[in-house]
């Protein structure tokens, strides 16, 4: 059996790449993209830990369930929003989209 | 019927919503409802009298109570106690209220507001009773706070009039001086015994709940709301105020019943009095100076009304003196009797009012005996009564204040409480002859009076009798008869019933003050004319002075409520406007504004840099938590 701190390292190593990609890439589409990755990183981490340390219950399990639906519906919202503000700016930059300021 | 004698509060008080309601509809503004009310009233009375009397002296007081509410193990009980002194005030009340409402229908004939008038007439009549059958403090708090309020409005029914407004206000607001003391005392009270309730309060105090300086202290605030509401110096000033009412209203509530409240409320807790050191002389003091005071005064008064309200203090002061001689039977009778001759007087001064077109000043009366005769007769039949001549009801009821005196306060007050006797003379016998004997002051005036309806001449005629017989009261041969335990010194007392005997030296000596009394009126108004006391005037004018202006008493309170109250808010309105307002409201204010000016820059709309901060957050939290919680 793999040991947990594999899967726990997995989970680190997808975490970080979506935090880099969220603070360094400037198209929107992949912003999102690397927010999924983070929130895969999520789940995977509870998927771990419930098989790990919890074997007999599946709290862990329907939690990652949750998380994907939560995700699916924020993609849904943000997309949407990357959609319009591409027909507005024709752009889909995140630097560009700067004037919600005071 | 006894046990249900709150049915008496509970008529005109359904009578004051009806006409609140309907009464400017109702044919002749609905005055018959108020007149039934009252004689309705009034015959309840006598149910409640006489199944009072049949229940036999064991079963008095007659309690019945209900529970109001229940907080944890605090239960507050409502409900009424009838005893002796209660049926005393349950007799003045309705059959004074009877008589003034049947007044009013004559003297309030085409004024304004004729219907809220009655409505709020029967307000009081309604509060008025609830107060003296109240069984614990807080029920006859409530009451006496409706029966303030009652004045008020009465005494501001002329609201038009500046004069009214401001008589008004200032009733209400002396007298609310001393009612905060007397909630003072009912909290203390209630503190530390723990019930409002008064028959176990008396119970509780025997026991020594409450130590003897508490007690004073507690009591001393009661007297204070006794003094507010009976106008004792030095809260007098605003009953001679209280007579820009109407004359029937100053009858009924500045003469025969709320006025003495005060007195009602000493004499219910005078239990509480007597335990309490030396406030049993508290009393005597306060009662005797206001006595003294209020009939100097009168004499240096013109306006017929404004001698009676001086006079009513005056009276006033006697109750309490004789209250504080620890006797609750003189105090009761004296208020039993003022009661009447007090009503007739003021009665006749509204009938003086109508029959000469509202003209109350003596300087243009005088000489009305002949234009108005039956007013003049009982007006003078009050006035003996209230000088105490014998066998008028002042006499016996003035008799047994000398006697309980003499008996329980020594030779000093005896000395002062006669000189007022003799003053109470004086100025009832001035007020008579200057205003219906002698020649008219004024002919034009005098050709216009007319003697006034018997609407408003039989209550005169009514309470002339009742001034005439009421003294005889307190002989035990007529109680017997009229179904009492005797007389009234057996019917109300405190220890002891006191079967009452004429001590005809006493009798004598008090017939020798009104005398001197009454011929010195005479003799310095002879005819009506005015020469030997203006004379007397101009030899003292400084005195005379001090007397018309009633020792300044007025303008003593309005220098203290420029200097001192005016003062004191101004320094609470500086306090408000630069410490509260403009630091605390608008500093807080600016300050929110100042932070955002600041904080707005942190805004800068770029979504990476909130994402930077959200990473960099996390991780800052996260090395706190390993750093903290390690």
């Amino acid at each position: 059996m793999v040991p947990l701190e594999n899967y726990l390292v997995l989970s680190g190593i997808l975490f970080s790449l979506g935090v880099y990609g969220v603070l360094a890439r400037r198209n929107a589409v992949l912003v999102l993209m690397s927010v999924e990755l983070m929130l895969n990183a999520v789940s995977l981490n509870f998927v771990a830990f419930a098989v790990y340390l919890d074997p007999g219950r599946a709290t862990g399990i329907v939690f990652a369930v949750f998380v994907i639906a939560v995700a699916a519906a924020e993609v849904g919202l943000a997309l949407a929003i990357v959609i319009r503000l591409f027909r507005n700016r024709s752009t889909a930059n995140v630097d560009e989209a700067a004037t919600m300021r005071w | 019927m006894a046990e249900h004698a709150w049915m008496l509060a509970a008529v005109p008080a359904f009578a004051f919503v009806a006409l609140t309601a309907t009464g400017r509809h109702l044919p002749r503004q609905g005055d018959f409802v108020a007149v039934l009310t009252a004689a309705a009233v009034f015959a309840l009375f006598f149910a409640v009298l006489a199944s009072f009397l049949g229940l036999g002296d064991a079963a008095w007081p007659v309690l019945n109570s209900i529970e109001w509410t229940a907080i944890g193990s605090f239960e507050l009980r409502m409900g009424i106690a009838v005893d002796q002194i209660t049926i005393v005030m349950l007799a003045v009340i309705t059959t004074v209220a009877f008589m003034v409402n049947v007044f009013s229908v004559g003297y309030m004939k085409g004024e304004p507001r004729y219907w809220w008038y009655f409505a709020v007439l029967q307000l009081f009549v309604a509060s008025m009773l609830m107060l003296v059958l109240a069984d614990n403090l807080l029920l006859l708090y409530i009451a006496w706070e409706v029966v303030g309020l009652s004045s008020f409005l009465l005494i501001g029914h002329y609201w038009e009039r500046r004069s009214a407004v401001e008589a008004a206000k200032k009733a209400f607001v002396t007298t609310r001086v001393g009612d905060v003391g007397l909630l003072i005392g009912i909290i203390l009270l209630w503190d530390a015994t723990g019930t409002f309730n008064i028959l176990d309060i008396f119970h509780a105090v025997e026991a020594g709940a409450v130590g003897e300086t508490r007690l004073f202290v507690t009591m001393m605030f009661i007297l204070l709301g006794a003094m507010g509401k009976s106008a004792q110096v030095p809260f007098h000033v605003w009953l001679p105020d209280a007579m820009e009412g109407p004359t029937p209203v100053s009858a009924l509530i500045h003469a025969a019943t709320m006025v003495v409240a005060g007195v009602y409320l000493v004499a219910r807790l005078l239990p509480l009095f007597e335990s309490a050191g030396g406030a049993l002389m508290v009393i005597t003091i306060v009662g005797l100076v206001t006595a003294l005071f209020s009939g100097a005064v009168a004499f240096a008064q013109t306006d017929i009304k404004k001698v009676l309200a001086y006079s009513t203090v005056s009276q006033l002061g006697f109750m309490f003196v004789a209250l504080g001689a620890g006797l609750v039977s003189a105090g009761m009778f004296h208020l039993f009797t003022h009661a009447f001759f007090k009503a007739l007087l003021f009665l006749g001064a509204g009938s003086v009012i109508i029959g000469t077109h509202h003209h109350q000043e003596m300087g243009q009366l005088g000489g009305l005996w002949r234009k108005m005769p039956v007013t003049a007769a009982t007006f003078l039949i009050g006035s003996l009564a209230l000088a105490g001549l014998f066998p008028l009801a002042g006499f016996w009821s003035k008799d047994e204040i000398l006697h309980a005196v003499d008996a329980h306060r020594g030779a000093l007050v005896f000395l002062l409480i006669s000189v007022a006797s003799i003053m109470t003379a004086f100025y009832t016998m001035r007020l008579f002859v200057r205003t219906f004997l002698g020649k008219p002051q004024d002919e034009a005036i005098a050709s216009h009076t007319r003697e006034t309806g018997a609407i408003m001449t039989l209550p005169l005629v009514f309470l002339a009798i009742l001034s005439v017989i009421a003294g005889l009261a307190v002989f035990h041969e007529v109680g017997d008869a009229l179904g009492f335990p005797g007389g009234f010194g057996e019917f109300v007392y405190l220890h002891h019933p006191e079967v009452f005997h004429v001590d005809w030296g006493l009798a004598g000596f008090s017939t020798a003050l009104f005398v001197l009394g009454a011929f010195a009126a005479g003799w310095l108004y002879r005819g009506g004319r005015l020469d030997r006391a203006t004379a007397l005037a101009e030899w003292q004018p400084r005195l005379y002075e001090l007397l018309r202006r009633k020792f300044y008493f007025d303008e003593l309170y309005q220098a203290l409520i420029d200097r001192v109250v005016l003062g004191f808010s101004y320094v609470v309105s500086w306090f408000d406007r630069f410490a509260v307002n403009d630091t605390g409201v608008d500093g807080s204010a600016a300050m929110t504004g100042y932070a955002g000016f600041l904080l707005k820059h942190l805004q800068t709309g770029r979504v990476p840099n909130y994402a930077l901060a959200i990473a960099a957050g996390v991780v800052a939290l996260t090395l706190i938590t390993l750093a903290v919680g390690g």
